[in-house]
């Protein structure tokens, strides 16, 4: 089972994104708890491609069996691309009296999904995540 | 999943006590609504807010960013930010960013009311 979208660069568009990870989600069963943190992290993988990415975003949702049942989300852009090494988590005592709030997208994806995979190189990034099927969060 | 439209209201619930509910996409609009509200209730005497988020499903970094701005300016004037009826992974997400070490968090309304103020008729 597997859906692709190519989504514009409009505003709102990682929503469609969210509703095709909810639908796929609930079709394979999942957890509702999963299902809405596989959707916010797609949702910030969406945002974040579309603005450092540049144009269009591809966003894959495939089922896998290889060592356990698990929704994979990829989601793909054209950009020149960024070393996820140098971006290490956010923590949560960055909040007092820091004057930027931005740049959590990343690291909610690795607090939210159970595992994450991030290709990046120039012209093209591939945010590569998965939520296990049958975990509740 | 969730209507990009957010739907919101704000009243003066009780002396110095403001209630908004919020249904929808927290994302920069969204937050940007909350925030507005939250300024024509401190504007209105309110110096504590009570955000109830029941029927909001998902939201993004930059709605949940402008919620700590608001919790900040609160916090500046001696107020306190709350929040109540969210789902797992928006206290979640909360908890990544820390919004609730400074904000408190409750389950539902009646919760929230009943502690923060006593009772839950406004």
């Amino acid at each position: 089972m597997e859906v692709v979208l190519h989504l514009p660069v409009v505003p709102n568009v990682e929503l469609v994104a969210a509703k095709a990870v909810e639908t796929l989600g609930e079709a394979l069963g999942m957890h509702r708890n999963g299902i809405e943190a596989a959707s916010v992290a797609t949702v910030e993988a969406c945002l974040n491609a579309m603005e450092h990415g540049g144009g269009s975003v591809v966003v894959r949702l495939v089922r896998e069996d290889e060592t356990m049942p698990r929704l994979r989300v990829e989601v793909e852009d054209k950009g020149p691309g960024f070393d996820p090494d140098a971006r290490p988590l956010n923590d949560s005592t960055r909040v007092d009296g820091c004057p930027s709030k931005r740049g959590w997208g990343l690291t909610l994806i690795r607090e939210l999904m159970d595992d994450v995979q991030i290709i990046s190189g120039p012209g093209r990034t591939v945010v590569r995540m998965w939520k296990d099927l049958g975990r509740e969060r | 999943m969730s209507d990009p439209q957010i739907d919101l209201s704000a009243r003066v619930f009780s002396e110095g006590f403001g209630l908004i509910t919020a249904s929808g996409y927290i994302n920069n609009e969204g937050g940007q609504a909350v925030a507005d509200a939250a300024t024509d209730l401190v504007g209105r005497g309110c110096k504590s807010l009570l955000v109830d988020l029941e029927g909001t499903r998902i939201i993004n970094s930059i709605g949940v960013s402008i919620l700590l701005e608001i919790m900040e300016k609160l916090m500046e004037g001696g107020g306190e930010l709350a929040f109540c009826s969210l789902t797992p992974t928006i206290a979640k997400t909360f908890e990544i960013m820390g919004l609730d070490q400074y904000a408190q968090v409750f389950s539902d309304r009646e919760t929230a009311l009943s502690r923060l103020i006593g009772t839950v008729d406004g």
